[in-house]
């Protein structure tokens, strides 16, 4: 199946870059120019910002991934690695796992971590762009994207580009923020988001506008029932979404028929 | 969208328990090397009311992992509401409550009753990590639900096996004892050796039948 044949295909000259209109062939530049910044100190931030509940929120996607010894994963903007590790364990020496990101820096940091914790030998890292992806279609029985998705600039070619390649009756898992679900939750996470979020970044990481992009970007992101559609439209069925802390970050699931 | 606890929140308290557990058996290496035999196992506990579920895999380290979704399919499923737990956790005699209550045991329990027995012999924890990660109300009740099914055999002094087998014979007469068995096996042994015997008196006074006839 063609990434072109699909109906979904935007045809707008800009994108959003945050709360920032950008031509779209400069968003991949300027998320790239964010995650170089980030990316040493990006496992770090993650576990302040999130007061180390970013952990439990991929724990419970893994619990949704059901991957099996022997099976092939592709964990898309894997990062830093740290789900990629846990597949590696989970799909044992027969299975393979695919640590892909678009980011060199990210994927750099990715790999050496992993090799510090032993985790090797099923594990190859992959520099790739999530709207076409570089693998067989029909040739991954799981995907994980995590944190990712907010930042392709096609997300419906990207997630076309995961329906291909993924098994029938394989499935997609996007942990991504979403929206919260109570509107008093709603206000003290923007404070959080725009004001101490940013001041967190400058003190640890000493880069306020990188993650003053990361509040904004989120803001911009589909919410549940968006998303879920998107998946519907490029051909998953079965699809469904857990809200996770009051539906700040939601984990979406979806089955190639 | 799927309805139910914050997902977050039940991992958070799974996770919890999960460390301590495993650092209990990290301490006790006889304890974690009989449950890596049982490497692969799956025990469902399936809380009706309040809807709950947990799924308890055994590592093959021998380490334990608790997850809140799990599509393996369980070797033994545990169900029932918390107050069946609780009535367990409580009772003076678990192996009657256990027959008695409402609790559905499905499948193998012989992998339940190697856990119960493990963990009974270990000093855990149970109300502080869950009261930790849920508060008062939740963690204490998810505290009784674990309590309940492994800590219990450890104030009687003994195992659930014992228990369960004295309650199968003696209380529920659901099997027969060992003994009556045994009589029953010979009995039926000395009847087939008759058997044998009338069939071969038969057989002779068949043949001489056959000679005496012209």
């Amino acid at each position: 199946m063609s990434d072109t044949n699909r109906d979904h295909v935007e045809d707008a000259e800009t994108t959003h870059f945050g709360y920032r209109e950008v031509p779209r062939d400069d968003k991949e530049k300027l998320v790239r120019g964010v995650f170089d910044s980030v990316a040493s100190r990006y496992d770090l931030m993650n576990d302040l910002m999130s007061a180390g509940i970013h952990r439990l929120w991929k724990r419970f996607t893994l619990e949704l991934s059901a991957v099996r010894e022997g099976q092939t994963i592709l964990d898309i903007a894997g990062g830093t690695g740290d789900l990629a590790a846990k597949f590696s364990r989970l799909v044992g020496p027969t299975g393979q796992v695919v640590l892909a990101d678009i980011n060199d820096s990210m994927l750099r940091v990715g790999r050496d971590r992993l090799i510090d914790k032993g985790a090797s030998g099923n594990i190859h890292t992959v520099q790739c762009d999530a709207q076409a992806l570089p693998f067989p279609d029909n040739s991954i029985d799981c995907i994980t994207i995590a944190f990712g998705l907010r930042n392709v600039t096609d997300k419906d070619k990207a997630l076309r580009s995961m329906e291909r390649v993924l098994k029938p009756g394989g499935r997609l898992l996007v942990l991504e923020f979403s929206k919260p679900t109570n509107p008093l939750l709603e206000n003290a996470y923007d404070l959080y988001s725009f004001k101490i979020l940013p001041l967190m970044g400058k003190l640890v990481a000493n880069d306020e506008d990188s993650y003053r992009y990361l509040a904004e970007s989120i803001r911009k992101h589909p919410d549940q029932e968006t998303l879920l559609e998107m998946m519907e439209d490029a051909g998953f069925v079965n699809c469904q979404y857990h809200n996770m802390t009051g539906g700040i970050v939601a984990v979406h699931k979806g089955i190639k028929a | 969208m799927t309805q139910g606890h914050d997902p977050a929140v039940i991992t958070a308290a799974l996770a919890a328990i999960e460390t301590s557990i495993n650092k209990g058996l990290s301490l006790a290496p006889i304890a974690q090397r009989e449950l890596a035999e049982l490497e692969g196992t799956v025990i469902g506990i399936q809380c009706t009311a309040p809807a709950l579920a947990i799924t308890i895999i055994i590592e093959p380290s021998g380490e334990l992992r608790l997850a809140h979704y799990s599509e393996r399919k369980a070797d033994t499923q545990v169900r029932g509401t918390l107050e069946d737990f609780a009535a367990l956790a409580v009772s003076e005699d678990p192996a009657a409550t256990l027959i008695n209550s409402n609790l559905e045991l499905i499948g193998n329990t012989a992998p339940l009753i190697a856990l119960q027995q493990i963990l009974s012999t270990m000093d855990l924890d149970w109300e502080a990590p869950l009261v930790d990660a849920l508060g008062d109300v939740v963690g204490h009740q998810l505290a009784s639900l674990l309590r309940a099914l492994f800590q219990w055999g450890k104030a009687s002094g003994s195992s659930l096996r014992r228990q369960l087998s004295e309650f199968i014979l003696e209380e529920g007469r659901l099997t027969p004892p060992a003994a009556e068995l045994d009589a029953f096996y010979s009995e039926i042994e000395q009847l087939g050796l008759r058997v044998d015997r009338l069939q071969g008196r038969i057989q002779k006074l068949a043949k001489r039948l056959g000679a005496i006839k012209p």
